[in-house]
């Protein structure tokens, strides 16, 4: 038989959440390798966000547990209090959003905005502050010159480069994706993508990457689950979700999709 | 799991079923074959028998519907591709099984050397190393030197089919896929990827291969296999299967 599974950094269990009596998501499962990047791919309304919203603590589920392992520790993020999840989403977790207004202060400079979470995380020493913010705008592309303007300043596709740099500044364990190349023009959101493919395969990092673009999806990750209506309907091999969808929504989602891979 | 050999397939059946259309359509019946190490097994037989199909169930791009899928790993244990979960089938993938199709995958904006330098990484290499490993492959594939830093896009059809092979084979795998992997190149480069092929083989390579070029199967084959309906027709070493050179066409 095939060999044991390697073990899991992530793993989710029947992580269900009601918004009134509309849906979010129901009964959702899955487990990601360490340094694996698992995408979750439906419609607006699918349950995605809902997901990786639970996930990052920004919103309270109903059901389920989260457990992320580090090393010989297990901690089930939903059993965490407020200060307990503050402290993991420093040193721990980061996540991207679809808007980049809502993962950075438009209204301070770019390097400000990387600070934040150094400064979180203790870091006092400015000029090290600095400098490490230096090297994380290099790394994003974002040219130095412009670290001390406002972020508010910055077009969509620098203003998620920035959102990326602030991401990693503390090399989380755990880098959730929102939607993070929706919006942008094709040029800028596939340049965008090509960062973020490089940032996965550098750090390693364990990530969930959540779109409703296919191609997305498959540039970014090996194994995908496929939501509809809040739940689950399909998991697999990223190309073998493109190539042979076994569920009718996901060959309408591919159907789709086939226009423009 | 008696069999030492890389590849086993066992009653491997796969139906496609088309949900909008409401119908089922039978791809493989029950096809069984094996692959030795070293060994070339070629897939032939008119277009709709199986061929592809049958690569893709191993590689697990497609899910097999019945049937076993044995692969004899790199550290000689045995994997069933086709009960396998997930995350195991992408180790496998990592280590031991390599796919070149046709067709390059979108790979954004990188060069040509990146792309075939991340599949290095990919597969083991330390980054330093994933570099040279890259050019020394690009060579083999003759890629000439100049369009190693443009994206893989703008490249022909033949180009990019070499960049494919490169990547494909530049650590080499327990088991290659080669899906038509000289359908768009011209008969020098025909011959080089062609040389590659059968050098692979004798260092222990595996190959499963479907190639519309029948020469190119007289040439490297050890075994040929016909496939009709998606079932296995005919099997027997390339002088048995198919008429002789240039007459075309399984017999």
């Amino acid at each position: 038989m095939a060999e044991p599974a390697p073990g899991w950094a992530l793993r989710v269990t029947g992580l269900s959440k009601q918004f009134g009596r509309v849906t979010g998501c129901q009964d959702v499962g899955f487990e990601v390798a360490p340094g694996e990047a698992l995408g979750i791919i439906g419609e607006s309304g699918s349950g995605k966000t809902t997901v990786l919203r639970c996930i990052a603590g920004d919103v309270e589920p109903e059901a389920g547990t989260a457990l992320l392992r580090r090393g010989p520790d297990v901690v089930n993020l939903f059993a965490l209090d407020g200060p307990e999840r503050r402290a993991l989403r420093v040193s721990t977790i980061a996540i991207v959003y679809q808007d980049p207004a809502q993962g950075l202060n438009l209204r301070i400079s770019a390097g400000g905005n990387i600070a934040e979470p150094l400064i979180a995380a203790g870091w006092r020493n400015f000029g090290r502050i600095r400098a490490r913010a230096r090297e994380l705008l290099a790394r994003v592309d974002v040219p130095l010159d412009r670290m001390d303007d406002l972020v508010g300043t910055f077009s969509g596709g620098m203003r998620q480069r920035v959102q990326l740099a602030k991401a990693v500044a503390n090399n989380p364990a755990l880098l959730l994706l929102d939607e993070p190349t929706t919006g942008l023009d094709a040029a800028i959101a596939a340049g965008v993508l090509d960062l973020i493919r490089d940032l996965l395969e550098e750090t390693r990092v364990t990530a969930l990457v959540v779109s409703h673009d296919m191609t997305v999806i498959s540039m970014l990750s090996s194994r995908a689950v496929v939501l509809r209506g809040g739940r689950m309907v399909e998991a697999g091999l990223t190309d073998q979700l493109l190539e042979d969808p076994q569920d009718a929504y996901s060959q309408q989602l591919v159907a789709a999709a086939r226009g423009t891979l | 799991m008696v069999s030492e050999a890389v590849l086993t397939v066992r009653g491997l059946h796969k139906q496609f079923v088309i949900h909008a259309i409401g119908r089922q359509v039978p791809a493989l019946r029950g096809v069984d074959l094996t692959v030795g190490a070293g060994q070339h097994v070629a897939l032939v037989g008119p277009s709709g028998a199986g061929k592809s199909t049958l690569l893709k169930c191993v590689w697990r791009s497609c899910l097999p519907s019945a049937g076993e899928v044995w692969l004899r790993r790199r550290d000689s244990t045995a994997v069933d591709l086709a009960a396998a979960d997930d995350r195991a089938v992408v180790e496998v993938r990592r280590h031991d099984i390599a796919y070149v199709s046709q067709f390059l995958r979108p790979d954004g904006r990188r060069s040509v050397l990146e792309v075939v330098g991340r599949a290095a990484i990919r597969r083991g290499l330390e980054p330093a190393g994933a570099t040279a490993a890259a050019a020394a492959a690009l060579r083999r594939v003759r890629l000439e030197e100049e369009l190693w830093k443009t994206q893989p896009a703008v490249l022909s059809g033949g180009e990019q089919q070499r960049v494919n092979l490169a990547a494909g084979t530049l650590c080499p795998p327990r088991l290659l896929l080669l899906d038509e992997p000289v359908a768009a190149l011209d008969s020098g480069h025909r011959e080089t990827v062609l040389a590659l092929i059968s050098g692979l083989c004798r260092a222990g390579v595996s190959v499963l291969s479907v190639f519309h070029d029948l020469d190119a199967v007289r040439l490297l084959a050890d075994r040929v296999v016909v496939m009709r309906d998606g079932q296995v027709a005919a099997e027997g070493s390339p002088d048995e299967t198919l008429e002789p050179a240039s007459a075309g066409g399984a017999r």
